[in-house]
């Protein structure tokens, strides 16, 4: 497979992926909006800008807790900037142009109706602003957006061929949910510190965004403890929203497309990455926040490196100075 | 020329109740129609399309026009004007009325495209070798050497089966006299897509038409393409590793340039995906370096190869006119194929024909001055009013004044443009463009047209019947590009 392509698809998977994590988030916190207290909400959006590493496009978070109206419209503020801001590379649309504009350069390698899916969100998204959607139930276009999104993905799963390409698509998927989960339960830690009295709805919610939920209470109880919570999201290998799923998947991609052209430090990062939260998980201490934090660090940084290896290895190699085949 | 004045209603099925589709429509006797004769009776080959479509309301073909549209913005089948921010994408617009030619003038269009293609390749393979038809005299040797799209480099260069062009698009436009060549497009030509397109179109809006009408299809594009390019793989190769090299997405032609390599099954690559190695080219791929043997370009010569040709292409591949001096990659067209249809060459076509094939040209060029010659310029310039003017080197309508349809100061500031520098002229009488009705605002209306029909050349001369028939949307107006606010339509050849 062409370099290009496959570096094309990887992103594709990638940007709308962290679109759709977007919208989760987005549903999720326009929810709160609807029935939880100012000091909530306001706590909230911290922690969903400390999800996504980013802070307001010429903005800051600082806000005045007395004054509800104000709040409210810095809601309407804050969602427009992670959903239509141009200038914020984080913001849904962008992360959909993004994805367009890959899927448009390579279009010949994703079906017919792979383009149609992501063509059609983004011309819809792209007539609409923050006002449009601001004014009728908010939550409900977040997971309109959300659906569209998944669509795309059960296009690619039901349709696509599965060459490298498919791979490439699954590698640029589940790399980009590692960082973004391991960031959001990151955050959810820096902001609601495990070793403080927890409010049951801060954990419920962010399982909500991980489509944890039912599942949790399932496996665990109806009783939301954070280091459960943290655990389930962190280790569970058969949530499709936890840390340790998406690196086996990643494995798995990269188990088939090594075949012809091995990429070993990427490989070798998986696996250790996969073995730290199978055998050093510090969930044995749920109050130790800093070993938690300082895990899931280190879980990232390694997926910045397996990133940089897939680059130099399929899409950016040197050519060897002997004769190729 | 004496224009008549006299205006003739379409014949209409029902003209007592007004609702028929074509009983506004008013046949311009001054040019030739396409669909309606000079008493306003249909064409016979265009009958069953007048019956069909007559009885319809103008709201039915717009709300398919509308679809159609909209099919094509959801698909993607868009194209990029220069200079144009805000509208990077937009879509050639369809007009659903098709256009109908019987079977007897296409065999004609036929044998008369391919005896040109045959001519202006047999052309280029002297002018880059013994340059016999200067030598004789047939032509101004200073004339091709001094033509900017002649290639010194390709002097010598042993070409597949001597197919300088592959493919080319010529535009073809039909006056009361008959069909004329009004520029045969031999470097990259486009709009082949939109042939296609248009076809799949006008299929899915008028299905029960196509039933009872012997359309004859030209779906067979993308594999004849194929088949074509896979013949000039280099000798040894049997099953030849082809690419389709793109300028890339913000080229006006991406949307083509990804459909032709999705019809012919190939890899749409980029100048950065490929790279020369030991005299051959390769394409990056996951699994290493891959061989490339015949790519077809949609890249212009000058940005080709930075090493042979500009220097600051981004585009091209470094190295590679060396692979393909060296006959280890074929490259579609051949790079200097431009000599052939540049503008101040076209005149000369006829000549090279009875030259190279001792044959009469069956196609008729369109008269056509050279300011580079005294009389020329003088001609020129005493009547503007009356003339087309273009420029040598540039295509796609940008440059060129429509005498009867500018402004006195405009013709005077052109003329001064002219004086300056004659060589780079030529000039045309304004030809009355044949029309055919299209969808407007007022419901049927006459537009001028013209025809690009693809020819492809390999081992041997190939055709599909069919074209892209470029509108002018805008009423009057002559100029068709798409660059300039054309539109498309469907055009069909009748195989009976």
């Amino acid at each position: 497979m062409l370099s290009r392509n496959a570096q094309g698809l990887y992103w594709i998977s990638r940007y709308l992926e962290r679109a759709e994590h977007g919208c989760r988030l987005l549903a999720d916190q326009l929810k709160a909006l609807e029935d939880r207290p100012v000091e909530d909400i306001d706590r909230a959006w911290r922690r969903l800008y400390a999800a996504l590493d980013c802070k307001p496009v010429g903005g800051s978070l600082e806000s005045n807790l007395n004054d509800e109206d104000f709040m409210l419209a810095d809601s309407y503020t804050l969602a427009d900037d992670l959903t239509f801001e141009p200038n914020n590379p984080d913001a849904i649309l962008s992360c959909i142009s993004a994805a367009r504009e890959n899927a448009r350069q390579v279009r010949n390698v994703i079906g017919k109706d792979m383009w149609y899916c992501l063509n059609t969100a983004y011309l819809e998204l792209h007539k609409l602003g923050i006002g449009d959607i601001w004014s009728n139930q908010p939550g409900e276009f977040y997971l309109r957006t959300g659906d569209v999104l998944q669509t795309f993905s059960g296009t690619a799963a039901s349709t696509m061929y599965r060459d490298n390409g498919w791979h490439f698509l699954q590698i640029g998927r589940f790399i980009e949910r590692t960082q973004l989960l391991t960031k959001l339960v990151d955050a959810q830690i820096a902001t609601f510190p495990l070793t403080e009295p927890h409010i049951e709805s801060d954990w419920r919610s962010l399982l909500q965004i991980c489509e944890a939920q039912v599942a949790y209470s399932h496996r665990y109880s109806l009783e939301y403890r954070p280091g459960d919570v943290v655990n389930f999201l962190v280790s569970d290998p058969r949530l499709p929203h936890s840390v340790r799923y998406a690196l086996a998947k990643v494995s798995t991609a990269l188990d088939v497309i090594s075949v012809h052209r091995p990429a070993v430090e990427a490989n070798r990062l998986a696996g250790r990455m996969a073995a730290l939260i199978d055998f050093d998980w510090p969930s044995r201490d749920p109050e130790d926040d800093t070993a938690t934090r300082n895990t899931l660090q280190s879980i990232r940084n390694s997926c910045r490196r397996l990133h940089e290896d897939i680059q130099a290895t399929y899409f950016d190699y040197e050519v060897e100075d002997r004769p190729v085949t | 020329m004496e224009i008549p004045t006299r205006v003739l209603h379409a014949k209409s099925q029902t003209p007592e109740s007004g609702k028929s589709f074509f009983s506004g429509y008013e046949v311009d006797p001054s040019c030739y129609d396409e669909m309606f004769n000079s008493d306003g009776e249909p064409h016979d080959h265009c009958r069953k399309l007048w019956e069909a479509l007559d009885p319809m309301s103008r709201a039915d073909i717009v709300a398919m026009q509308e679809r159609a549209e909209r099919s094509f913005l959801h698909e993607g089948i868009t194209f990029a004007v220069y200079g144009d921010e805000g509208a990077q994408e937009r879509i050639i617009p369809i007009d659903l009325l098709p256009r109908v030619l019987d079977a007897k003038t296409w065999e004609f269009i036929e044998l008369g495209l391919r005896q040109r293609l045959d001519a202006l390749n047999l052309f280029l393979a002297d002018v880059y070798g013994p340059a016999r038809i200067l030598a004789d005299g047939i032509l101004p040797a200073d004339l091709v050497y001094s033509c900017p799209q002649y290639r010194i480099e390709m002097r010598g260069v042993q070409v597949p089966h001597g197919t300088y062009v592959s493919l080319c698009g010529t535009d073809l436009v039909r006056t009361h006299e008959g069909f004329m060549v009004l520029e045969d497009n031999l470097r990259v030509p486009s709009g082949v897509s939109y042939m296609l397109a248009n076809r799949r179109a006008l299929k899915t809006s008028f299905r029960n038409l196509f039933r009872h009408y012997h359309v004859r299809s030209i779906e067979h594009y993308g594999p004849l393409l194929r088949q074509t390019l896979s013949e000039l793989a280099p000798n040894d190769v049997t099953n030849p590793c082809m690419v389709l090299l793109t300028p890339g997405v913000y080229n006006s032609a991406y949307y083509e340039h990804l459909f032709l390599a999705r019809e012919m099954g190939i890899e749409l690559v980029q100048g950065r995906d490929l790279l020369v190695h030991n005299g051959f080219v390769y394409m990056r791929t996951t699994g290493g370096m891959q061989r490339v043997d015949v790519i077809y370009r949609r890249v212009d010569d000058d940005f080709l190869d930075p090493l042979a040709f500009r220097p600051d292409s981004q585009l091209g591949v470094p190295g590679l006119f060396y692979a393909y001096r060296l006959g280890n990659v074929a490259i579609a067209n051949a790079p200097g194929t431009g000599v052939a249809d540049d503008k101040s060459i076209y005149p000369y076509v006829p000549d090279m024909i009875r030259y190279y094939l001792d044959e009469e040209p069956l196609l008729a060029n369109v008269e056509t001055h050279l300011c580079r010659n005294k009389e020329g310029l003088e001609f020129t310039l005493d009547n503007l009013e009356h003339l087309v003017v273009k420029m040598v080197g540039s295509s796609g309508g940008y440059g060129m004044l429509v005498g009867p349809h500018a402004t006195p100061a405009e013709r005077n500031e052109y003329a001064e443009e002219i004086r300056k520098n004659p060589a780079n002229f030529v000039s045309q009488p304004t030809l009355n463009l044949s029309c055919a009705p299209c969808l407007t605002s007022d419901g049927a209306a006459p537009r001028h047209v013209d025809l690009r029909p693809f020819v492809l050349r390999g081992l041997e001369t190939r055709l599909v019947p069919g074209a892209f028939c470029r509108v002018a949307l805008t009423p009057g107006s002559l100029v068709v590009n798409s660059s300039q606010g054309g539109g498309g339509k469907d055009f069909w050849v009748l195989s009976s």
